[in-house]
């Protein structure tokens, strides 16, 4: 964050570039996906 | 053969039902009793609520998926629980013919999800009140009514106030009321008509982006970001005013009244407004064998069921006691007695909580929705299973062990939408694991916004009712 009010450009710019946001789509889902699997082995 | 009861078929109750079917369904007698025929998938009603998707896209019947798993399923709303050895059993009323059904059972899940309590603040919901509700569906498509018909409204030129957030100074669930609000905005910009209104986001929040978690807290860069700045962030892009450290405590027609922290009392106006209300348990009768009431062994006074926690710590010493939160959801003087989801009682709340100088206590009750809710549900499941085959439990899981993964929609778009994906671990913090003053683990707990965020919320939407749906691989989907 620019400060503590709003984005910035360029956090507005990657929030909305596509090709970015498959690779953070990719990244988000295999982290959430391997700690919320580790929860079953409690 | 040992018979267990489920009440309740939402998250907790059905994923409990779904592992149980699948362990023990074959050789056991497993029930399932609630009130509805169908399964509704929760989070996608803040689409509902704003017209973008339909009701019925939201629910499946429950009956054929419990024929599949082995589990028997009874129509009935659940009234009365006797829970003294020799003498265990449920009654209820069948839905539709009214007739009075007795279940027996060697173990009872208790996880029929929350009481909307609108009666705890006078004026509040869409049935006797003044104000709307996405907690269940028919609220949702009533809210999503109410909201076509101001768009309509504004539409001829009239500006309108829209207040969203919490209805009362303990409510939960800041989460849905934060998704609903945005995208009210989102939908409002893309009709063209976000001029004409004045949105605020009204809650019982110590800050903004508390969510009842005391917040989420992140590190990026070496920096520890933290949600009150991201959500104060988010609001102030999309021109949204917000009013926190408030609790409401009377609605009349178009007038929200509330106080905050201070003690000030004040009314807020509104033409149209979604406050969440406080949830409370559900009002069941526990009976002894001896016909006494033994509530007092069973639920809290709130009604929500006493499990394997430490109740009456004060905030400070609460909020340093991990393990004064409960790791396997039973009662302790009814051990065959399991509570999942919202049913089961906290120790006290995860967000600091205040009294005002006028004595009303402004405290977020800790949520215990969506993947808590999944998660207890699995545990209570897999040590049932376990009592049943081995005779001990080998299964825990308290919410400051929990992780939990939540995308707040931001607009449904694929292509313009947005959500925050955020993640915590662990729900609630643990200050004696994690030696930060957030008791958080600070690298696998994330805030981030995004598109792709609206494409998580989109797919989670689609595997989930297929998990619930307990179709080919339903287990490797996490709850």
């Amino acid at each position: 964050m620019q400060n503590e009010q709003e984005f910035s450009k360029a956090e507005k710019f990657w929030m909305n570039f596509k090709l970015y946001q498959l690779w953070r789509f990719i990244v988000l889902n295999v982290k959430i996906y391997t700690i919320a699997v580790q929860s079953k082995f409690h | 053969m040992a018979k267990v009861l489920v009440i309740g078929a939402g998250f907790a109750g059905h994923t409990t039902a779904l592992y149980l079917g699948n362990k023990l369904g074959r050789q056991h007698e497993i029930t399932v009793m609630s009130n509805r025929d169908v399964f509704g998938y929760v989070p996608s009603w803040v689409w509902v609520g704003v017209g973008h998707m339909k009701p019925e896209q939201t629910i499946f019947k429950l009956k054929p998926v419990y024929d599949r798993m082995h589990v028997k399923f009874v129509h009935a709303a659940a009234k009365e629980i006797h829970p003294d050895a020799s003498d265990q059993y449920v009654l209820g009323e069948e839905i539709g013919s009214g007739k009075e059904v007795r279940l027996d059972y060697d173990y009872l899940v208790i996880a029929p999800g929350p009481l909307l309590n609108f009666a705890g603040t006078p004026g509040l919901g869409p049935e006797t009140g003044f104000t709307h509700s996405i907690c269940s569906l028919p609220h949702a498509v009533k809210t999503r009514d109410a909201y076509l018909a101001l768009c309509e409204r504004m539409k001829k030129g009239e500006k309108v106030k829209i207040v969203i957030g919490t209805g009362h100074p303990g409510a939960t669930c800041q989460g849905a009321a934060f998704e609903y609000i945005v995208n009210v905005h989102k939908d409002l910009l893309k009709k063209g008509l976000r001029d004409k209104a004045d949105i605020l986001w009204l809650s019982n929040e110590p800050e903004l982006g508390d969510f009842g978690v005391n917040g989420v807290q992140i590190k990026r860069n070496g920096i520890v970001q933290k949600s009150s700045e991201f959500i104060k962030s988010v609001f102030n892009d999309h021109g949204i005013r917000y009013q926190v450290q408030t609790g409401v405590t009377k609605v009349e027609e178009g007038k929200i009244h509330w106080q905050n922290y201070e003690g000030e009392e004040g009314a807020t106006d509104f033409d149209f407004s979604m406050l969440i209300p406080q949830f409370k348990g559900q009002p069941f009768k526990y009976i002894g064998k001896d016909g006494s009431d033994v509530s007092s062994k069973m639920v809290n006074p709130a009604g929500f069921v006493l499990v394997d926690g430490k109740y009456g710590l004060p905030y400070p010493e609460l909020s340093q006691t991990p393990e004064a939160w409960p790791a396997q959801y039973n009662n302790p003087t009814y051990p065959n007695v399991f509570a999942a989801g919202i049913a089961f009682a906290p120790p006290g709340p995860i967000s600091k909580p205040f009294t005002n100088k006028n004595s009303l206590l402004i405290a977020p009750a800790p949520p215990r929705t969506g993947m808590v809710s999944g998660v207890i549900g699995r545990v209570v499941a897999m040590n049932i299973a376990d009592l049943i085959q081995t005779g001990k439990m080998n299964h825990s899981e308290r919410m400051t062990e929990m992780v939990a993964a939540c995308i707040a929609s931001m607009g449904d778009n694929l292509w313009d939408g947005n959500a925050v994906t955020i993640v915590m671990r662990p729900v609630v913090p643990d200050r004696k694991k994690y030696s930060n003053e957030f008791g958080r683990d600070l690298f696998i707990s994330h805030l981030e916004m995004g598109v792709s965020g609206a494409w998580m919320k989109f797919m989670l939407h689609y595997t989930f009712i297929w998990k619930f749906k307990g179709l080919f691989g339903w287990k490797l989907i996490p709850e």
